[in-house]
């Protein structure tokens, strides 16, 4: 006989169950010995402790692994999505407005660095009091 | 993904490219006063827009100042060296330590008034506007500045 259905063990079991009584059904199958010895079968070993947490953590483990990193999803990015035309254009221009504002911003500081040290060295060349002394 | 590669560091490429062009281009005028052979002068000169005629007068007046601005710097030089002589040789007032203060008082004052005279003279060389923008600039620099007397000490 079947066990009870109250586990997902024991609706595999049932299943088995309902095919050997199936197949035993049909005609001109006289495996009677096996249909015995599966009929009085008895799969009543415990589940080991933790079993479903245990099944849960893999299911869960498994998904984590399978979720996409940054890097991954930059990667994918570059491939699949730069190449368009106009997102490859305006990545571009950009990355161009970008090298142009910094170069004009840091010539700038420099040039006015240069120019404050030559003013400086003009006032100190003509200011006695201004000459640094030892 | 070949294509995205090549997309991305064709902007980065472009990027470096474009600030270094910048740069260069907006820092020519820099390089070109440091290069020159008067390097203040020069800056002078952009700064205050002058024309060559009005740039070659100012570099003669300044090639006139510098000699009388020497020598008073060995005038002051040895008066500060007397004044710390005589200071550290005595622990009160003395007529001598009186009198060099008052020479030291008069040599600072026969240096601005050399000083003046030369922007006044400049300044006249100038544009009138850019004269007036000279003077005010160099004025703030030197007598209207504690940094002289900062350094004195």
């Amino acid at each position: 006989m079947c066990p009870s259905p109250f586990s997902l063990r024991d609706s595999v079991w049932r299943g088995v169950c309902n095919n050997v009584n199936m197949s035993m059904n049909e005609p001109g199958n006289q495996d009677a010995a096996l249909g015995k010895l599966l009929q009085e079968w008895r799969a009543d070993a415990p589940l080991p402790p933790h079993f479903q947490q245990d099944v849960w953590r893999r299911i869960e483990g498994a998904q984590t692994s399978r979720a996409p990193s940054v890097w991954t999803a930059i990667a994918r990015w570059i491939g699949t999505a730069l190449p368009r035309p106009a997102l490859a254009a305006s990545y571009v221009a950009i990355l161009l407005a970008l090298g142009v504002t910094a170069g004009w911003t840091q010539a700038r500081q420099e040039t006015a660095r240069v120019k404050g040290e030559l003013g400086e060295r003009y006032i100190r060349a003509l200011d006695p009091y201004l000459v640094p002394r030892q | 993904m070949k294509k995205g590669v090549v997309i991305l560091l064709l902007g980065l490429a472009l990027a470096a490219a474009a600030y270094g062009c910048i740069y260069f281009a907006c820092t020519s005028s820099a390089r070109n006063l440091e290069r020159s052979s008067q390097p203040e002068l020069a800056w002078l000169k952009e700064e205050f827009k002058l024309s060559d005629s009005e740039f070659q007068r100012i570099c003669q007046l300044h090639e006139a100042y510098l000699p009388k601005c020497a020598e008073m710097c060995g005038m002051v030089e040895a008066q500060n060296h007397r004044v710390k002589t005589l200071l550290a040789a005595t622990n009160q007032m003395t007529a001598e330590i009186e009198s060099a203060i008052g020479e030291s008082a008069r040599l600072r004052g026969q240096c601005q008034r050399n000083m003046l005279q030369h922007f006044y003279e400049v300044s006249r060389t100038m544009p009138p506007e850019q004269g007036r923008r000279y003077l005010a600039w160099v004025q703030e620099r030197t007598f209207l500045t504690s940094e002289g007397m900062m350094q004195e000490k």
